[in-house]
């Protein structure tokens, strides 16, 4: 409590350099953890660039005219996706024997959509958006037609480019 | 005070008060129960605020403290991966004993959270008890309103069925609407490009840490501001509140006519909290627990996603919203909103506390509940979305096939399996979308069924390309019977006149 | 006195507990196993089976909807299980009957195409089962070496036919025309077939076995009134209006 002039002078030099050397070293200490943190954080963003191709099966299994329903295997997999590994998609092959591959997620909010054959359309089941059967739409809330998935024949398989959630940021 | 603290202890036990003195000392040294906590327990409230008014906000802390217990229950048990979680979930409704119960508890502990939690804000509203000097009591409470919100959403996404698996394509969609940065938004959300064990995990830290963590500190605020500050007092019309005098008349009144919080106060919240358990574990024995329904298997894609009930009012909003205003609207209506809501005190922070000079508040809350339930009722009943299975599962009327001509059958037959009962009903069975077909006879004629079924238009897909013209010539001829039997079909004036006899086509003469 | 009331309430309090927790074994909120979620290929049920994917155009009972009934005893006489099967499977071209195996696109495994076939016979089948001599239901190329013959036909329907349908089959009793051409496309010849076969029982038509009294059309009879009917068919079916109000648009098939 009882402190002589001299050393009160030199306790607070010695003070104020206590007080901004520890900020210092806890901002150079904060930054070692955090950026690592953040780095950890945003790793999802650092997969984006990996599309794949995704084999859908042989060509045959498509005939033509005829819109059919696909999955493969999401290629962002973790050992642990269980079902959510699946992926669906509508794979059509028009009669001229070339494919239109488009996702299930319906442009407005994502929504599975489902093929008509008979009335040939897609539909989805939650605000009620309408495709016709090349994609395009046909009525309803979406503001575009279906994402289309990047088409490849090799050989006698059909393939797709792709494999992440389509959005209307991201469309494939 | 001590003796208070014993009071739970039976009284045979009374050959040891000495004793137990001595302990309930030793802790009041060290905890300062009886110099620092007592006190702030038992300061003084305005007698008038004593009121079953005054009693959701602590039923809707009780609700969140069931939250906690039965959240950690389900946590021993329920598996936070992707591959398991479904399975977790079966498990706690079929074979873990009185798993179910503890689901239950805690989907309805969150339904009573939030219906509480909506009447306090109700009540803090109406009773001007935002104003000063409790601004940021306001302003923390409309983030433990978000947060509250925000444990419903990841809760939602914890019952990992396949609503939580399309609810989450839907949040993605949403978040993909953001300008140049949807696509980074939606990787960061379901943690990777697609949904799949990575979203769990994501959804989960929120659930489980990050937001009742955030509950927790809010909510510690919150309370603090209330001892601090104090509970606002009944409102009386023209008692003003000014920045001048207010505290002064506060606590005046305190002085006055005032009571100690514990034990006077504190009743009321008591009887109702007692209430609210009942009612809260009834419900849960009753009604049971939310699904899971089916598994979070994207490929079973017949299925209709529909969020909980607190979200019902936000699906409807997507789905009435014409297609230009629906990207503006969704992201910038509501953060305006939340902010016009936050900032409330800043703009109207002095004057009437009292509801019976505020009409404005009046209709805002009026208007407010008649938008979000009628909302939530279109979104219940989804008159918008497509029957999906009406086609193969809904039969025709039977009325609409007797007495039909072979041809008008083959139109019965269109309307089936061209799917047109997905969106159109017949005798009050099919989808809501488009209009009943039970009288279009009336409405249209033979040209403008025609029309209307090759072009389409007016949210309907035009069928040209689908349809033969046997087709839908038997379609418009089925159609053309849908009319009450005492009214004539809709007929083209000019054709009629034209030809001088009824128009062809139209078989009547049943 | 305290302390019986102390013991009293804790008694109670244990009791009321342990009610509550015997009780929750059958509270009315437990959810039930019948319940439980099922993938869509695993439904096993002939009733749900048939409601989701029959009921919409055979009617709810099998009978009085816009297709054939189904609730018609001498339709499972007279098909067999492959042919049953096969129906459902790939549907039926020329008609509205659509294909329901995922192998063609639709929603069922041929495992649940079985159930339903197996289900339906079991549901709907008489004692016309045993009755011998029923003529075949499929059309084969080349049935007693001949297709139907037209003219034959027509007697055929002016002799057991017209008394209903009118003397060219342009409706009378039965309303409406049974050659009229837009119609005619909608159906295949197999369909025509079923329809003199099986009759709308539901909607007062006879089988082919006719009325009572009457003699049942022979195989050939069957044959001969498909091709009379199926003789009425058009190049270019469904103009929107008929010939007389068409005649003085320009003549643009389609």
């Amino acid at each position: 409590m009882r402190e002589r002039p001299a050393e009160e002078a030199s306790g607070t030099s010695r003070r104020n350099f206590m007080i901004r050397f520890g900020v210092l070293l806890n901002v150079v200490g904060a930054s070692m953890l955090g950026l690592p943190i953040l780095g950890y954080l945003v790793a999802p963003l650092r997969r984006r660039a990996e599309q794949a191709w995704i084999p859908l099966g042989r060509l045959a299994d498509y005939p033509q005219g005829q819109t059919r329903f696909a999955e493969y295997a999401n290629p962002f997999r973790v050992p642990w996706d269980g079902m959510t590994l699946k992926t669906p998609c509508w794979v059509r092959r028009k009669e001229d024997g070339s494919f239109q591959v488009f996702a299930i997620n319906c442009a407005h909010l994502g929504c599975p959509v489902r093929w008509f054959q008979e009335s040939r359309l897609f539909m989805c089941p939650c605000h009620g958006g309408v495709y016709y059967e090349d994609g395009s739409r046909a009525s309803g809330p979406p503001p575009r037609g279906l994402f289309e998935y990047q088409v490849e024949v090799r050989g006698e398989e059909l393939g797709v480019r792709g494999g992440h959630l389509p959005t209307l940021a991201t469309p494939v | 005070m001590d003796r208070k603290e014993e009071n739970p202890e039976p009284v045979e036990q009374a050959a040891a008060p000495g004793r137990l003195a001595r302990i309930g000392a030793w802790f009041d040294l060290r905890l300062r129960i009886s110099d620092q906590i007592w006190p702030e327990l038992a300061h003084h409230v305005p007698r008038s605020s004593a009121s079953f008014w005054y009693v959701f906000g602590s039923a809707t802390l009780l609700c969140f403290m069931v939250q906690l217990v039965t959240g950690m229950c389900l946590g021993l048990v329920y598996s936070p991966s992707a591959a398991e979680s479904w399975a977790s979930l079966e498990y706690l409704n079929y074979q873990q004993p009185l798993g179910w119960f503890m689901r239950s508890l805690h989907y309805w502990g969150s339904n009573f959270m939030v219906a509480l939690m909506t009447i306090h804000v109700v009540q803090v509203f109406l009773f001007g008890a935002y104003k000063y000097p409790r601004e940021l009591t306001w302003v923390v409470g409309c983030f433990l309103f978000l947060l509250t919100l925000a444990m419903a959403f990841t809760g939602q996404v914890m019952r990992f069925d396949q609503d939580a698996y399309w609810g989450l394509g839907i949040g993605a969609s949403i978040a993909g609407r953001f300008p140049f940065v949807g696509g980074i938004v939606v990787d960061l959300m379901l943690g990777g490009p697609i949904i799949g064990a990575p979203t769990l995990s994501r959804f989960f830290t929120l659930h489980v840490f990050l937001v009742p963590a955030l509950l927790l500190l809010l909510i510690a605020v919150h309370l603090w501001l209330v001892l601090k500050v104090g509970i606002n007092e009944w409102p009386m019309p023209g008692r003003l509140v000014t920045r001048e005098r207010y505290l002064e008349e506060y606590h005046q009144l305190v002085a006055e006519d005032g009571e100690p919080f514990v034990p006077n106060g504190v009743q009321k919240d008591l009887v109702f909290s007692g209430l609210v358990m009942v009612a809260l574990v009834s419900c849960a024995a009753v009604l049971g627990p939310a699904g899971p329904n089916g598994p979070p298997d994207p490929t079973l894609i017949d299925t209709v996603p529909r969020p909980d009930f607190w979200f019902l009012s936000l699906f409807a909003v997507f789905a009435l919203l014409p297609a230009y205003l629906e990207t503006p609207l969704i992201l910038i209506a509501p953060p305006i909103l939340f902010l016009l809501a936050a900032l409330l005190p800043f703009y109207s922070g002095t004057g009437e506390k009292s509801w019976k000079v505020r009409p404005g508040a009046w209709i805002l809350v009026v208007t407010v509940f008649v938008c979000l339930g009628t909302l939530t009722w279109l979104g219940i009943r989804s008159p918008w979305s497509p029957d999906m299975a009406a086609w193969s599962g809904t039969p025709t009327p039977v009325a609409m096939v007797r007495g039909r001509t072979p041809l008008e059958l083959q139109g019965a037959l269109i309307v089936q399996s061209k799917q047109c009962r997905t969106c159109h009903s017949l005798g009050g069975e099919g989808g809501e979308r488009g209009p009943a077909l039970d009288d279009v006879a009336t409405r249209l004629t033979q040209d403008q069924l025609i029309h209307q079924v090759l072009q389409g238009g007016g949210n309907m897909p035009a069928y040209g390309k689908n349809l033969s013209p046997a087709q839908v010539k038997a379609l418009v001829a089925f159609l053309g019977t849908m009319h009450p039997p005492g009214q004539l079909p809709a007929r083209d004036a000019s054709r009629v006149a034209s030809s001088a006899a009824p128009v062809a086509g139209v078989s009547g003469g049943r | 006195m305290m302390r019986r009331n102390w013991r009293g309430a804790g008694r109670s309090v244990v009791c009321l507990a342990l009610l509550w927790l015997g009780a929750c074994a059958d509270l009315p909120g437990r959810p039930d196993e019948a319940d439980r979620p099922i993938r869509p290929n695993d439904v096993k049920s002939v009733d749900v089976l048939y409601g989701q994917n029959c009921a919409g155009c055979h009617g709810a009972e099998g009978r009085l909807g816009a297709a054939r009934p189904l609730a018609d005893p001498l339709y499972w006489a007279i098909v067999n299980d492959a042919e049953v099967q096969g129906v459902v499977a790939r549907g039926v071209a020329g008609t509205a009957m659509p294909a329901f195996a995922l192998s063609e696109g639709g929603t069922l495994s041929d495992a649940q195409i079985a159930i339903l076939s197996d289900g339906l016979r079991t549901r709907w089948s008489g004692p016309d089962s045993a009755a011998p001599g029923l003529p075949t239901w499929a059309i084969q190329p080349g049935q007693n070496g001949k297709r139907g013959r037209v003219d034959q036909g027509a007697q055929v329907f002016a002799s057991r036919c017209a008394v209903c349908h009118g003397g060219k089959g342009e409706g009378g009793i039965a309303p409406g025309s049974l050659v009229d051409a837009s119609y005619l496309s909608l159906v295949s010849d197999q369909a025509l077939r079923s329809a003199v076969l099986f009759g709308r029982t539901d909607l007062g038509m006879p089988d082919f076995r006719g009325g009572s009294g009457e003699k049942p059309l022979s195989p050939d009879e069957i044959a001969d009134l498909v091709a009379w009917m199926a003789s009425h068919r058009v190049a270019y079916p469904g103009r929107p209006y008929n010939e007389s109000d068409a005649a003085g648009v320009g003549e643009d098939g389609p």
